[in-house]
């Protein structure tokens, strides 16, 4: 493997595609861009949005960045594509001799996102315990200047916590996006590792390895984009359960978190269990703190799918053209890992923030 | 350029206004007038704290557009207030223009200024005032603010008056004044100054590689191969400008920050510009300084230390470079349009998601989300790197100490600096789309931030001060001709810092209002910290003993900061002792301590690497002579800014305060002598901060004249020495790898008994694929 | 007259005495060694034969390195326990603590001894300050306004009110020598915390929460109060004025 380190003495290729056979890339644009498309972005993202008022002229300036960054990762594709296992650095250290540098480098980076979660888990633990949870106030009963000091009343709002699961657990209904969810990523866990099994076998034939490996990678996009999707549902849009009397079904319509009030400038959310049943009065909360954690912890989750999106797209397009063989096999792997991780976190989500 | 003339006008406002306080005898005392510099400082906090509405009043005599230059008559009158006819006093006022001149007319009103004028002590008796407006020759718009005390005559200012405020604009014929900058233009037109700048040093740096081929066909390659590299050595040298560039503004804005402190009570710069100042002053030199130029060494000598061909991801790695430039520039936009970040550097929470805080606040914090990916994506190919690619014979206690200390500190960063990016995100989404993780009214703990941060912040002040014990390690063994006094127990030591580091960060909220117990705790784990730094000073005065040392630069720099990371690591002993840091927190003492450790620990470190690596990296000594004054001149005039620090601490001097108070007859603040120690500070600070161009011109001298460097200069052992000053690339010649010898036989190249038990564990079972 | 209080300056001697028997030793050994192992050719003595591509012979001495371990070790361990014992004065319990409970003034022996603060100089290893009984008062923070609220105590106790300093208006504390005071704290705003320079403390004050602070005025001084938790533009201006009289 001497030679793999040689400096591409023929013309560096910034733009890319990479002559693999002379070794690691040189030179690539790929770095400046991006990080000029993130500067971009990031810059007008907080001209467009100042707590909380939107001023749509900055769109263009959001939409610049992100085609910037899209390019960036295009060129570093670009380079990649014709990577056929023919340059894969191999470790020489104690104590991981042996093993191909790259997936070290993927759990070394999985180690930075267990920290990413554990800080918004922290921030979560926080908040939780440390503010009272409005079931509870709803519980101490209506305000009375002698019986119960300490109760809630009609027209005041309560600061309290609020947790997501109040409302989505309330329906079996209501919960079956999440449900649907981490089956879904589950399951995608289980066909990224099929593809990475077929694109390894030794004694496969091409053809029939090309069409495992790319449909196995193609479900695994498609769970992927099934999971957004039902997040977008459950976040945004709601949906309609119709009428099948025999199994005792009654028309009716789910309504989205969003709908329902659940949103981060929440400062009069009204739970419709939050009503006294003896004088009709509601509870008013102030739930801004609750939501604005769900939103962010759910959503830097889908985040990470969405980045595993845009990964797996690449992925399946290489290997619809059939750039997976068991030389190169090992770059699902490195994906691999961090599709677990995502699904991993998930299974902690989900219970903490959908059903406790 | 908008924003740099509203400053100048500003400035030369706040000029005039100082001096007028100076000439003005009266202006100081209450019942004869009121100053426009103290309403702007609290509202009317004189009397009462809010303004009222029941306090009506009402401006004359002034017309809706203004002719250039003419003579208006106003009148200042109002109704209502406690004020009643019969009390020893009525009222008093302050009027205050944005142009033309106001002179009184009678004795009731007196001048504060040449557009400023407030009640006499005989005005005190009445409800309405009259001047003269002598309106402005430019033809700009005039604001005019008027506030108004009614006061119920009891002789005393207090809550039982009330006040009111009245502004007004009148129209000058030509329109407003200058607009408020647009941030995108003032960004863009900054963006193309810098860019040209940087293309004119770019180009005179190509023209001097090779004054023969001065044309756009050699240009372009050129060029390209700068901004696009992936090699460990060009992103190391692009990290290293970008650290010595940065280290510049930085301390641009400390003499800022300096001249501000010379004398007391100084208006050279406003408060809020002071405040962006000392916050950028603090993110610059830690993020675009200290950090590029570790970087910069790391980049360039952990590979050739560890006998690896590049950094295992050389495209991260460029990324991680590409990221800063960038940050930097989101950093400093708020700065350009007049809006700076000023939260300081820790940015606690809730002011940082105030609206209070400036515009600059949410740029500053998207670029330091920038910085954090970059450092994250820096950590994973360092540990990579380190971990896996060992040249032959090199075991992981066989790796030189600069090594160790850029993985010690890499693990430290990597595993601390994501809490510090989610606590930036949820600032950031706090200040744009409103979430409320810091919004207190909603529920919100201040103390989460703080948490977050300096779970953070701690170890990566560690991470700055770890790879500068590496370059002792290595400069000081090397220096006086020996190994390295105990290895083992310097690894372990750093190793420890490592660990403690995350557990001491509550040292710096001692006086947060968190839980007394978990104070007590991190009081006694930060006494810790003393003992791992401990062993590693001894160990490097036990490693010269018998030793053949020989000065030069970077030896001197290495024996200062012994000197200076000692008093430092002396002064921090203050701080975990609670009954003390009760009344040293957040004080000048801390000021010194700090700059004692980062300056005269980090910064005098990689001056001490520049000169025992510059002629590695570029095949150029150094000059010795310049680089002894450059010692000389910078340690002397470092320690004269630094040293008094701890005594004005003591006596009362709070930092992050824009300017100071010397005792006055009333109240003891700081004794009079703390004024001249603050002139002596600033002066040395310019000393300290001219006398660092000795070593940039050094460089720039003896890369265009310097004596050719050998291989080995100083007699270090390391691989980065085995191969010619500049390396090639590649580094090593690939078919006869470097591998490590080891004198020490008995124990060589053998894993220990947890690397065995890893080696189980790791190798995969297809040993065919594995090559050697 | 002490530099900042009984308390502080006890601790603040010893450490200064350890501080600089630590410098004087360390400084010492490096200036002897920093001469006395000169060479002029930097190769004589070549006592480790360093050579490219080698690791060093270890030169290591585990007694020394352990001496070095232990002896600091020790020291930090005395200093912590110096430091330890006047934790209990800085935080003491509002309830029957070094400073007794809140005052009941209608008691006969608050007329008789009021709330006598002292500093003990023999009460364990570095003083403690005691009192019979202590007053509570309010301090509201604001960008960038003190104020103090005696509640209901006498004039001559607490007195809040607004004075001039340094050509401003601010406001102003005024106690009485003698009494010991437990100020409870809140910000309607961001952070602040006041420093009572003369008497060594200082305490965030956050908004949504309160803290608490002692206040021991012991002697008769004038002083600025700081605020040293930036808040913002006028963060130097917002001070106050507090007498302790007689």
């Amino acid at each position: 493997m001497s030679g793999d380190y040689d400096h591409d003495h023929h013309a560096p290729q910034p733009w890319g595609p990479h002559d693999w056979g002379h070794g690691a890339p040189h030179n690539s644009f790929s770095p400046l861009f991006m990080s000029m498309g993130i500067a971009i972005f990031l810059f007008g993202m907080a001209e467009a949005w100042s707590y909380g008022t939107y001023n749509p002229g900055n769109i263009p300036m959001i939409l610049v960045g992100l085609l910037v960054v899209g390019f960036s990762i295009f060129i570093w594709w670009r380079q990649d594509l014709s990577f056929d296992g023919h340059y894969e650095p191999i470790a020489t250290g104690v104590p991981f001799r042996g093993i191909q540098i790259r997936k070290v480098g993927v759990w070394v980076f999985l180690m930075s996102e267990m920290m990413v979660f554990t800080s918004l888990f922290s921030t979560y633990m926080r908040y939780r315990l440390g503010i009272e949870n409005c079931g509870t106030v709803f519980e101490r009963g209506m305000f009375d200047p002698v019986t119960n000091p300490t109760g809630w009343q009609e027209g005041v709002t309560v600061t309290c916590f609020e947790p997501a699961s109040h409302l989505i657990a309330s329906s079996w209904w209501h919960i079956a996006p999440g449900a649907i969810n981490t089956f879904a990523l589950i399951i995608s866990s289980f066909t990224i590792v099929q593809a990475l099994r077929y694109a390894k076998m030794p004694d496969l034939d091409d053809e029939v390895r090309r069409k495992k490996v790319y449909r196995y990678l193609g479900t695994t996009w498609f769970l992927a984009i099934l999971f957004l999707t039902l997040k977008m549902v459950e976040w945004f849009i709601g949906f309609y359960v119709p009428e099948i009397s025999a199994i005792g079904l009654h028309e009716h319509d789910i309504i989205s978190l969003v709908d329902e009030g659940y949103t981060i400038n929440a400062d009069h959310y009204q739970h419709h269990s939050y009503v006294d049943e003896a004088t009709g009065a509601h509870m008013v909360a102030d739930i801004q703190v609750s939501a604005s954690l769900f939103y962010v912890t759910t959503g830097t989750h889908g985040a990470h799918v969405a980045g595993g999106i845009i990964g797996l797209s690449y992925m399946t397009y290489k290997a619809w053209l059939g750039g997976y063989t068991p030389k190169n096999a090992v770059s699902i792997e490195y994906f691999g890992l961090y599709w677990h991780f995502v699904d991993l976190i998930w299974v902690l989500v989900f219970p903490f923030f959908y059903l406790y | 350029m908008g924003g740099n003339m509203t400053i100048s006008r500003s400035m030369v406002a706040l000029l005039l206004i100082s001096i007028a306080m100076v000439v003005s005898p009266a202006v100081n005392s209450l019942p004869t007038g009121v100053n426009y510099d103290q309403i702007s400082a609290g509202g009317c906090n004189c009397h009462a704290a809010a303004p009222n509405a029941a306090v009506m009043v009402t401006l004359d005599g002034l017309p809706e557009e203004y002719n250039m230059s003419e003579i208006y008559q106003v009148t200042i009158s109002f109704t209502g207030g406690p004020s009643a006819e019969g009390n020893a006093n009525l009222g008093g006022f302050n009027l205050w223009a944005s142009g033309g001149e106001i002179t009184p007319l009678d004795a009731t009103v007196q001048s504060n200024g040449p557009s400023e004028v407030t009640h006499t002590e005989a005005g005190n008796d009445y409800t309405s005032w009259s001047i003269e407006w002598i309106a402005p020759s430019h033809g700009r718009d005039v604001d005019f603010v008027v506030h108004v005390n009614s006061v119920n005559g009891d002789g005393n200012a207090g809550p039982e008056d009330q006040w009111n405020k009245l502004t007004l604009k009148v129209a000058g014929s030509l329109g407003p004044g200058l607009e408020e900058a647009d941030p995108y233009k003032v960004l863009a037109t900054l963006i193309i100054i810098s860019g040209i700048l940087l293309a004119i040093t770019v180009l005179y740096g190509f023209y001097r590689t090779n004054p023969d081929v001065f044309d756009w066909e050699h240009l372009a390659p050129w060029l390209t191969e700068w901004l696009t590299s992936t090699d460990h050595k060009k992103i190391g040298t692009l990290y290293f400008v970008q650290g010595l560039f940065f280290l510049g503004i930085g301390g641009i804005l400390a003499m800022m920050i300096r001249i501000q402190l010379a004398v007391p009570g100084n208006d050279f710069i406003s408060q809020d510009q002071y405040n962006s100042f000392f916050t950028l002053h603090g993110t610059t030199m830690i993020f675009l300084a200290a950090m590029p130029l570790i970087n910069g060494f790391a980049n360039w000598m952990v590979p050739l230390q560890i006998g690896a061909p590049d950094l295992a991801m050389p495209r991260l790695n460029a990324l991680s470079f590409w990221l800063q430039p960038f940050a930097a520039l989101l950093i400093f936009t708020g700065v350009f349009t007049g809006e700076g970040a000023d939260t300081g550097w820790t940015g606690y929470a809730p002011y940082i998601v105030t609206e209070g805080a400036h515009t600059g606040v949410t740029m500053w914090v998207a670029g330091q989300i920038m910085l954090v990916a970059s450092s994250t994506l820096t950590g994973i190919n360092f540990l990579t790197t380190m971990a896996v690619m060992r040249a032959e014979g090199m075991g992981w206690m066989q790796m030189p100490l600069f090594t160790w200390s850029i993985l010690v500190a890499n693990l430290m960063l990597f595993l601390s600096i994501p809490a510090f990016g989610v606590g930036l995100i949820q600032v950031y989404l706090d200040r744009t789309i409103s979430t409320a993780f810091y919004d207190i009214s909603a529920g919100g703990d201040p103390l989460l931030w703080s948490h977050l941060f300096w779970y953070f912040g701690h170890p990566e002040v560690y991470v700055v001060i770890v790879p500068a014990f590496g370059v002792i390690s290595e400069v000081l063994a090397t220096s006086a001709r020996r190994s390295i006094f105990g290895y083992r127990s310097m690894v372990y030591a750093m190793a420890g810092i490592g660990v403690v580091a995350f557990i001491v960060y509550g040292h710096h909220m001692f006086t947060s209002g968190m839980s007394p117990s978990l104070r007590f705790v991190t009081m006694l784990t930060t006494m810790l910290v003393a003992v791992p730094t401990g062993i590693k000073i001894f160990n490097w005065l036990k490693t010269m003993h018998g030793g053949s040392l020989v000065y030069r630069t970077h030896t001197l720099w290495a024996l200062g900061f012994l000197v200076t990371f000692t008093l430092g690591g002396i002064s921090g002993m203050f701080f975990p002792s609670i009954a003390m840091d009760t009344h040293l927190h957040e004080t000048y003492f801390v000021v010194a301590h700090f700059h004692y450790v980062l300056v005269g620990g980090t910064v005098f470190g990689f001056f001490s690497a520049i000169y025992y690596w510059y002629p590695k990296m570029t095949g150029r000594m150094l000059d010795e002579r310049l680089g002894t004054l450059h010692f000389l001149t910078a340690f002397v005039t470092y320690n004269g800014i630094f040293w008094p620090m701890h005594r004005l601490g003591v006596v009362g001097m709070a930092r992050r305060h824009h300017t100071y108070f010397i005792t006055t007859d009333d109240f003891t603040n700081l004794p009079e002598w703390a004024a001249d120690w603050n002139l002596f500070i600033s002066v040395s600070a310019f000393l300290f901060f001219f006398s660092n161009f000795i070593m940039v011109a050094n460089m720039l001298i003896s890369l265009v004249r310097g004596e050719k460097a050998p291989a080995d200069p100083w007699g270090g052992w390391s691989f980065e020495w085995m191969t010619s000053s500049p390396p090639p690339t590649p580094s090593f010649d690939w078919d006869n790898p470097p591998v490590l010898k080891d004198a020490n036989e008995h124990i060589a190249h053998e894993p220990g008994r947890l690397g065995q038990w890893f080696n189980r564990l790791m190798v995969p079972e297809d040993h065919e694929e594995v090559s050697h | 007259m002490s530099l900042i209080t009984p308390l502080y300056d006890s601790l603040w001697n010893e450490y200064l005495v350890w501080s600089l028997l630590v410098a004087l030793f360390t400084f010492g050994w490096l200036y002897h060694h920093s001469f006395f192992y000169r060479s002029e050719d930097g190769e004589n003595p070549n006592v480790d034969d360093l050579e490219v591509g080698v690791f060093p012979a270890h030169y290591d001495d585990l007694k020394l390195e352990l001496a070095w371990t232990i002896v600091p070790f020790m020291l930090i361990v005395y200093l912590t326990y110096i430091s330890w014992a006047p934790l209990d004065n800085v935080w003491s319990s509002p309830n029957d603590g070094y400073f007794g409970n809140e005052c009941d003034y209608d008691s006969t022996e608050y007329q008789t001894y009021g709330s006598n603060l002292y500093f003990d100089d023999d009460d364990g290893l570095k003083g403690a300050y005691h009192a019979n009984c202590y007053h509570t008062i309010e301090i509201t923070a604001k960008q960038w306004v003190w104020s103090f609220d005696c509640g209901t105590l006498e004039v001559e106790l607490c007195e809040s009110g607004f004075t001039e300093a340094d050509g401003r208006a601010v406001p102003h504390l005024s106690l009485q020598a003698g009494n010991a005071y437990l100020a409870y704290m809140t910000s309607e705003d961001v952070t602040h915390a006041p420093w009572f320079v003369s008497l060594g403390v200082k305490e965030d004050v956050l908004p949504g929460q309160t803290t608490t602070v002692w206040i021991l005025a012991e002697d008769v001084e004038d002083f600025l109060l700081l605020c040293t938790e930036y808040c913002g533009d006028d963060h130097a201006y917002m001070m106050a004025g507090v007498t302790i009289h007689a």
